[in-house]
C-alpha cells in the first residue's frame, strides 16, 4: 500500500483548499499612499475627525516608536520588514458612522454574511452584540441600543473618542504604555479602529460582546485597538474572532487590547485567531504582532483569557494579567497551533502585585509540518505579594518529525510565602492512537481530529459555546493530513 | 466469508508467518491458539490491515474482496475488527463521543441516517442497559483509568 503517496495527496489537497475565507471584498476604499512619517499620522488623525489630544498621543508614540528597535529575542524567524512599504489606512468611502443598516455597504454587508456574521440583528443566532471592523474602520456595531439601556457603551473605538472622549482619556494607554514595546508604539501612532466597552457599576451584560476583525485591503496593515473598561462589580464576556484574504504577500496585523477590571468586577476575553496562515511553501499570510493586558485593579476583581490560535504566518502574542488588586484572580487558557511553515511564540505574563493573588497558566501547543511553537511565560511575584499563588501547565504536542515545540517558562518571585508550580509534557500522537480509531471505522482525518480536540479539551471547555464549536471544527482543518 | 491462502508475512526482514491458510464461513467461531511469538497477533494485525507487517506471499479473501488492499478502518465499516489486547488511551476525549464517531461512520458507509447526538444518546442508553453497562464508563475518556476489562468491553 502506497501510504505515503496517499498521504501527501491528502496534506495537498488539505493545503490547497484549507482556508475558507481567503477571498477579497471589491468595494469603493479611501487608502493613503504607503509609507509612515508624522504627516500620515497626521493625515489618519484628520480622516478620524479626532480631536488635538488623541493627535498629540499618536505624535508622541511615533516619535517613541522612531527610536526603538524590532524585538528579536522571541523565538521565530521574521523577515526583514520595510515599514515604508505599508498602508497605514484604508477606509471605506461611507456615512460617517451609518446608523442603519441601509447605510453599510452591500459588497460589506455580503463579506460578512460569507463570514458568518450577519450583520442584521434579527439574523443572529443568539444574544451577540458584533463591531464589525473591516481594515481601518468599523462597519456596524450591532445591539448598541439594547445595551445602552443599562449604560453600557460598546461602540467602534473612533466613535468613543469622539462620544466618551473623557473615558477614552483616562483609560488609553493606562494598561499598555504608548512606548511599552515597538509594536505598541507603532499601533498607538497610527491605530484606526477597534472597539470600546464600558460596563457600569454593578451590570452583567446580557449578552456576549464581540469584535470581529477583517482584513480585505491589500499591502495594508491593520491596527486595531481595542478598550474595556469593567465598573465595579461588573460582568462582561468578551470574544474576538479575525480573518484575512489569500495573499501571496505578508501583512502585518500589530493590535493592542486593554482592559481594566475594578474591585469585584469580572472580564472574560476569548479570541478565536484565524488570519490567513500563508501556504503550504510558507508564502504570504499574516503577521500577527499583537500586545494584549489586562490590568486587576480592583480587589476580587478577575480576568480570564481563551484564546484559539490557528492563523497566521508568525503570531507574537503574550496576553499578560496584572494582579493589582488584593485577592484578584487571573486565568490564561491556550491552545494554539501551527502547520505547514508557521512560526508562533506566544504565552502570557502574570504580574502578582497584590496580597493573597492567583494565577493559572494552561497552554496547548500543537505542531505540524515544518512548523514552530514555542510557549513562552512569565510569572512574577513582587516583594510586597503575600501568599501569592500560580499554577501553569504548559502541554507540546507534535505532529510528524519535521516540527519544533519550544517552552520557555520564566519565573522570578521575590516574596517567600508565594506557591509556584509548573508542569510541562511533550508528546506525539501514536500509531496506536490512530489504528485504534481506525479499527473502529473512523478514517484518519478524523481520529486526529478527535485525538487533537481531546488534547485540547480543557482549554476549548473555558470558550462560550458558539466559539467553542468553531474552535473544534477549526483545529481539525488546521491539521488535515499532517501526521506523516 | 473469510479465506485465508498460504500467509506469508514479516517485520523488518523478521519472517513471522510461514504460510497460513484458513478458511471461515458464516456463523463458524474460530480459536487460534498457540505459543507465545507463534505469530496470533501478528496474523490479526495482517487481517485488520495495519501496516506495521509486510505481506511477502499468499492471499486473503473477505466477503469476495482482497482484504490486503483494504484500509483497517474500510474493513472496520464491513465488520472485520480486532479487539485489542492492550487498548491504548485518548485523554480528553470521551467515551461517548468516541463511539458516537465510529457508530456514524460505519452508519454513513452502509447508507444509514448520521445520528444526532440526541439519537445516539437514546440509543447508547437502550444498549448500556442491554449489557448491564455502568453510565459512569461512558463518560470517562477513551480507556482512560479503566481496568484491563473493562478496556476490551468496549
Amino acid at each position: 500500500m502506497n501510504d505515503k503517496a496517499k498521504q501527501n495527496k491528502i496534506i495537498r489537497d488539505v493545503t490547497e483548499n484549507e482556508y475558507k475565507y481567503g477571498f477579497t471584498t471589491k468595494v469603493d476604499q479611501d487608502t493613503i499612499p504607503k509609507g509612515l512619517n508624522e504627516d500620515v499620522v497626521r493625515t489618519i488623525s484628520e480622516k478620524k475627525q479626532e480631536p488635538e489630544w488623541m493627535l498629540d498621543f499618536r505624535l508622541k508614540a511615533y516619535r517613541k516608536w522612531k527610536t526603538m528597535k524590532m524585538p528579536d529575542w522571541a523565538h521565530l524567524n521574521i523577515p526583514e520588514i520595510d515599514y515604508q512599504e505599508i498602508v497605514y489606512y484604508a477606509g471605506y468611502k461611507k456615512k460617517e458612522t451609518p446608523s442603519s443598516l441601509d447605510d453599510v455597504d452591500p459588497e460589506i454587508r455580503d463579506t460578512f454574511n460569507k463570514l458568518g456574521i450577519p450583520l442584521e440583528e434579527q439574523k443572529q443566532l443568539t444574544g451577540i452584540a458584533v463591531d464589525a471592523v473591516m481594515d481601518s474602520s468599523s462597519v456596524k456595531t450591532t445591539f448598541q441600543e439594547k445595551l445602552a439601556e443599562q449604560g453600557i457603551i460598546f461602540c467602534a473605538f473612533s466613535e468613543a473618542v469622539l462620544k466618551h472622549p473623557d473615558l477614552v482619556k483616562k483609560y488609553m494607554g493606562s494598561v499598555v504604555p504608548t512606548g511599552d514595546n515597538f509594536f505598541a508604539a507603532l499601533n498607538s501612532a497610527v491605530f484606526s479602529d477597534g472597539s470600546f466597552c464600558y460596563i457600569p457599576k454593578g451590570v452583567r451584560t446580557p449578552m456576549e460582546l464581540s469584535t470581529y476583525f477583517r482584513i480585505n485591503a491589500a499591502n495594508t496593515g491593520q491596527f486595531e485597538r481595542t478598550l474595556i473598561v469593567a465598573e465595579e462589580g461588573s460582568y462582561v464576556s468578551y470574544l474576538e474572532g479575525c480573518t484575512a484574504p489569500q495573499r501571496d504577500e505578508n501583512q502585518l496585523h500589530a493590535a493592542i487590547v486593554e482592559i481594566i477590571a475594578k474591585d469585584d468586577a469580572e472580564v472574560k476575553y476569548s479570541t478565536v485567531q484565524n488570519w490567513y496562515p500563508g501556504n503550504k511553501d510558507g508564502k504570504g499570510g499574516i503577521y500577527n504582532f499583537v500586545t494584549k493586558r489586562g490590568l486587576c485593579q480592583g480587589d476580587n476583581s478577575k480576568i480570564s483569557w481563551a484564546q484559539v490560535e490557528t492563523g497566521s504566518a508568525i503570531t507574537w502574542k503574550y496576553p499578560s494579567t496584572i494582579l493589582k488588586g488584593d485577592n484578584s484572580v487571573s486565568e490564561f487558557y491556550s491552545v494554539a497551533v501551527t502547520n505547514n511553515h508557521q512560526q508562533a511564540d506566544t504565552g502570557t505574563k502574570m504580574i502578582h502585585l497584590g496580597k493573597n493573588t492567583r494565577s493559572t497558566i494552561i497552554t496547548k501547543g500543537i505542531s505540524a509540518g515544518y512548523s514552530n511553537n514555542s510557549y513562552r511565560g512569565l510569572v512574577k511575584v513582587v516583594k510586597n505579594a503575600q501568599n501569592a499563588r500560580n499554577f501553569s501547565q504548559c502541554d507540546s504536542l507534535l505532529l510528524g518529525d519535521k516540527c519544533g515545540a519550544h517552552t520557555f517558562p520564566y519565573i522570578h518571585s521575590d516574596n517567600d510565602t508565594a506557591v509556584l508550580e509548573h508542569e510541562a509534557t511533550t508528546s506525539k500522537i501514536s500509531e496506536d492512537q490512530i489504528y485504534y480509531c481506525k479499527q473502529r471505522g473512523i478514517s484518519e482525518e478524523d481520529a486526529i481530529g478527535l485525538i487533537v480536540n481531546g488534547y485540547a479539551k480543557e482549554v476549548i471547555n473555558k470558550l462560550p459555546l458558539e466559539f467553542a464549536v468553531e474552535a473544534q471544527k477549526l483545529l481539525q482543518i488546521t491539521l488535515e493530513g499532517s501526521v506523516g | 466469508m473469510l479465506k485465508i491462502k498460504n500467509l506469508h508475512a514479516e517485520i523488518e526482514g523478521k519472517k513471522i508467518l510461514k504460510g497460513i491458510n484458513l478458511d471461515v464461513k458464516p456463523g463458524e467461531i474460530h480459536a487460534i491458539m498457540g505459543p507465545n511469538g507463534s505469530g496470533k497477533s501478528t496474523l490479526a494485525s495482517v487481517l485488520t490491515g495495519r501496516n506495521l507487517f509486510t505481506v511477502t506471499k499468499g492471499e486473503v479473501e473477505f466477503l469476495g474482496q482482497n482484504l490486503l488492499e483494504m484500509e483497517p478502518e474500510e474493513l472496520a465499516r464491513k465488520g472485520l475488527f480486532l479487539s485489542f489486547q492492550y487498548p491504548v488511551e485518548i485523554p480528553g476525549v470521551s467515551m461517548t463521543n468516541f463511539m458516537k464517531t465510529a457508530v456514524n461512520q460505519i452508519r454513513k458507509y452502509q447508507g444509514k441516517k448520521v445520528l444526532s447526538s440526541a439519537d445516539f444518546l437514546k440509543f447508547l442508553r437502550e444498549r448500556k442497559s442491554l449489557i448491564e453497562l455502568d453510565t459512569s464508563l461512558t463518560n470517562r475518556s477513551v480507556n482512560e483509568g479503566f481496568s484491563g476489562g473493562e478496556k476490551k468491553e468496549k
